[in-house]
Parts: structure tokens; C-alpha cells; sequence
């Protein structure tokens, strides 16, 4: 019976869901006075699976083999792997770099770059792995290679959803590299990169051309939003310009405007990685107000940096 | 082969009771799924999924109704078996099909339904009956198609 894949796990996700934050929640939470109150009045609501660690947990309970959700944390790959180059080369451990979720065995990977033996790690980094680690110790160039690793996480988020994911993926990974792509190239305009370096920096994606980008970023901010200006997403780079936090905020929820499409599925992998990116927005929701709270920012301006909410 | 026709009337009952229990195995099973997804987190919406994961098993209790219908028609159940002609054993034969096919499908895809119906009864319980009531409307073929199979049993002239 095809098309049913996953009936137990979206059931689950689905009564799960229903512990999200609303957004009374959230307007509760930024109505408190004080850090100590929004402390106790979040304890005081019952959430499931409160850290990302315990929801990929509980998803890979569900979906222990599913490629495609392994795509979500493609981004935390990368940047353990950024961490461990980092570590290994400056003689350091990496362990306090690391972030979790991730697919990778932590002490697997750190050993993996100690002796160079890339083929210990998982296919889509070893090529960038080598290359990052050739480039670090030959340039010390920290930014070089961190634009190298990230242009890779999305290159390699965006192969593997054509290979392993149906249009949900596909469109995550699209969504996600074009908005990294231009806040690259924004910030590459203002700093005045050279091609080479913005040539790395900058992935492409079917919503944003590779080589349109690069062309307006050499040209300065002006050509860069010039050239944004003339396409959909004209009124994003505005912000990306004008509030550079609206614009995180805006990225965020273009990805939870995507996650929503899955609300209707009952079956597949959608409904389970649409969960990971609503509790990805609401733990995120939770450190801005929490953030907020302690250096006593005006209950406006957390309300305005709130990302929209899946439920 | 002299008894072809009681031969075929027999395989149709059987045919009956296969297809559409079948049909209704799958549909429980995977509502059986989703629902246990559901009570992994949430053990007091047990009786509610209860209900949309019983919907679907009633496609193999028509075919069992049908199978019976037909083996006491043609006398097997009560130990006197007919004489059937091959053309009167083709026409039971026929007769179990709307329920068999009908039942197999119906029965599938009510439990799709249900299945998706477990989701809005773990998310907003109080529109179960929503729910309850979208995957019945499958139901209505299922119980046209054993009308059919009734009928057809009862008028075919022995």
C-alpha cells in the first residue's frame, strides 16, 4: 500500500503538535516581567520534547533510516565539521564547538580529521572535509574555509534532496540556500570580496542563479540590490538592507510557511520534518524572549522579532 | 467435470470472504498505526481512535455475510449441496464479485481515510466525529456493492 509511509509517526507528531506554544502562549510568555516569571510561567506550560535533541531523538525513533530528514541537520554537519578542523588544527578539543542535533558521530569526526582518514565520515562531506582542511592549514584563513564548508552544506542539502527527498525537501533546500546566498553576497558587497572569494562563498540555487549573484555582488550593495530589486524576492533584500533582523526573521518564516504545506498530509516524511522546523522556531522564539528578558528590551520589540508560528 | 458450477458458486463465496477480508486487514492495520502513534503520547485518546480503527473491518464482515448467504443458497452449509449447472455456477461466481472487489478497495481506502481521520482526533479531539464521519462516507460503496451481491444471490434460479 504505497503513500501510507510513516501512518504511526504523523499520528504521533500530530498529537504532539498540540503542545506546541500558541501564540497566547508566546504573548504570555513576553508579557512577563521579569526572567524569573517568564522562567516559571514557561515551566509551567506542558511541552513536549522541550531541546531539538530530544525531537530528533524521538523522530529517529520513528524514521531511524530516512535520508531525507537527514537533510535538516545537514547545516549542523557542516558547521561540526568547521569545529573540528578549527579544534584539530589549533591543537584544542573541539567538544564545546560541537551543536547537536547532528547526524555525525562527534568523536568519529574529530578523529576522522586528527588522522585525515575522510572516508570515516559520511559520503556528502569527505570531499569538503580534505578541501577545508588543505585550504586551513595552507592559508589560515578561517573565513576562507568557512565560506568553503558552507557553500558545501548547501550544495550537499540541496543533492541530496534531489536524490533522496520529494518537492517538500527540494524546496527546503532551495529556500535555505537562497537566503544564506543572499546575505552572503550582501555581506561580501560590503566588504568588498574578491570574485575568487565570492565565487566560494556564494552556492546558487534554481530561485537565485549562481553567476547573477556573484556579477551583482562585485558590483557593491548598489548593484547587488539592484539586481535583487528586479527579482521576487525584490522586497526581502529591502529588509536585508533596512532591518537585517526583520530579514532572519522573514527567512525564518518563509521556511515555517513551508513547513505548513505538510499540516495537510497525513502520511510521509513532510508532517515529521515540518515538526523539527516548528520546534526549531519555537525553541529559537524562546531564546529571543528569554535574551530579551535579561537585557530588558521593551515587550514591542520581542514581539516583533517573534517568528511566525507553525500552529 | 460435472459439478464445475458448485465448484465456481464455492469460489465465489470464497472469493467473498478473501478479497474483502484482506481489504479490511490492511485498512485496520494502518489505522491500527496511526492510532497507536497517537496513544504512544496521548493513552486517553485510546477509545476515540477505537472507533475510526473499527471502520474499516466492516468490508470483511460483509464478505463473510455474503460467503455465508451464498454457501446456504446453493445448500452447502446445510449439508444438501445443489446440482449447478456451469452457466448457474458463473452467475454466483458473478454474484460475489461487486462485495469481493468493491470491499477489497473500499476497505483500503477507508483506512486511508480513518488513518487521516486519527490525525484530527489527536490534534483537536473535540472534531473526532469529523473525522469518524468523513471515513464513513467510504462506506457507502461497500454497502452498495453487498446490496448487489445480495440481490443477485437471492434472484439467480437454481
Amino acid at each position: 500500500m504505497s503513500g501510507t509511509k510513516y501512518a504511526n509517526a504523523v499520528a504521533a507528531v500530530r498529537a504532539m503538535e498540540s503542545s506546541l506554544l500558541t501564540h497566547n502562549d508566546i504573548d504570555q510568555l513576553i508579557a512577563s516581567r521579569s526572567l524569573s516569571e517568564y522562567s516559571s510561567a514557561l515551566a509551567s506550560k506542558d511541552r513536549a520534547n522541550d531541546t531539538l535533541e530530544a525531537v530528533w531523538e524521538m523522530l529517529r525513533g520513528y524514521a531511524p533510516e530516512d535520508k531525507e530528514l537527514e537533510i535538516l541537520l545537514y547545516r549542523s554537519d557542516f558547521h561540526n565539521l568547521k569545529a573540528a578542523l578549527k579544534a584539530v588544527i589549533s591543537g584544542r578539543e573541539p567538544e564545546h564547538y560541537f551543536i547537536k542535533p547532528t547526524n555525525l558521530d562527534l568523536s568519529a569526526l574529530t578523529e576522522a580529521i586528527r588522522s585525515k582518514d575522510y572516508e570515516r565520515l559520511p559520503e556528502y562531506m569527505q570531499k569538503t572535509a580534505a578541501e577545508a582542511y588543505e585550504l586551513l592549514t595552507r592559508t589560515l584563513d578561517g573565513q576562507l574555509s568557512d565560506s568553503l564548508i558552507d557553500t558545501a552544506a548547501l550544495n550537499a542539502m540541496q543533492e541530496a534532496a534531489q536524490k533522496h527527498g520529494g518537492s517538500f525537501m527540494q524546496q527546503y533546500a532551495e529556500l535555505t540556500t537562497m537566503y544564506a546566498d543572499m546575505k552572503t553576497a550582501y555581506r561580501c558587497a560590503l566588504m568588498k570580496k574578491p570574485r575568487s572569494f565570492i565565487e566560494t562563498a556564494i552556492c546558487g540555487s534554481p530561485e537565485l542563479d549562481k553567476d547573477d549573484l556573484v556579477r551583482a555582488a562585485l558590483e557593491g550593495t548598489d548593484g547587488l540590490f539592484a539586481y535583487l530589486e528586479n527579482t521576487q524576492y525584490g522586497d526581502i533584500a529591502k529588509l536585508l538592507r533596512d532591518d537585517p533582523a526583520q530579514f532572519e526573521k522573514q527567512c525564518d518564516d518563509a521556511i515555517i510557511e513551508l513547513a505548513e504545506t505538510a499540516r495537510m498530509q497525513a502520511f510521509g516524511v513532510e508532517p515529521l520534518a515540518a515538526y523539527y522546523i516548528a520546534k526549531e522556531a519555537e525553541i529559537k522564539d524562546l531564546r529571543i524572549i528569554s535574551v530579551c528578558k535579561e537585557s530588558g528590551t521593551d515587550n514591542e520589540t520581542i514581539t516583533e522579532r517573534m517568528r511566525r508560528l507553525y500552529v | 467435470m460435472s459439478n464445475m458450477g458448485l465448484v465456481l458458486a464455492i469460489f465465489g463465496a470464497a472469493l467473498a470472504a478473501l478479497l474483502a477480508g484482506i481489504g479490511s486487514a490492511k485498512g485496520v492495520g494502518l489505522v491500527g498505526e496511526a492510532a497507536a502513534g497517537v496513544v504512544s503520547v496521548d493513552p486517553s485518546k485510546f477509545s476515540k481512535v477505537l472507533i475510526l480503527q473499527l471502520l474499516p473491518g466492516t468490508q470483511g464482515l460483509y464478505g463473510l455475510l455474503t460467503a455465508i448467504l451464498m454457501l446456504s443458497r446453493i445448500g452447502v452449509i446445510g449439508g444438501n449441496a445443489a446440482e449447478l449447472t456451469t452457466a448457474q455456477g458463473w452467475m454466483f461466481f458473478v454474484a460475489a464479485l461487486p462485495i469481493a472487489v468493491v470491499g477489497l478497495i473500499s476497505a483500503i481506502f477507508q483506512g486511508r481515510t480513518a488513518a487521516a481521520g486519527v490525525g484530527i482526533t489527536a490534534k483537536k479531539p473535540e472534531h473526532n466525529g469529523k473525522g469518524i464521519i468523513m471515513a464513513a462516507m467510504v462506506e457507502t460503496y461497500a454497502i452498495l456493492a453487498l446490496l448487489v451481491s445480495i440481490l443477485l444471490i437471492y434472484n439467480i434460479a437454481i
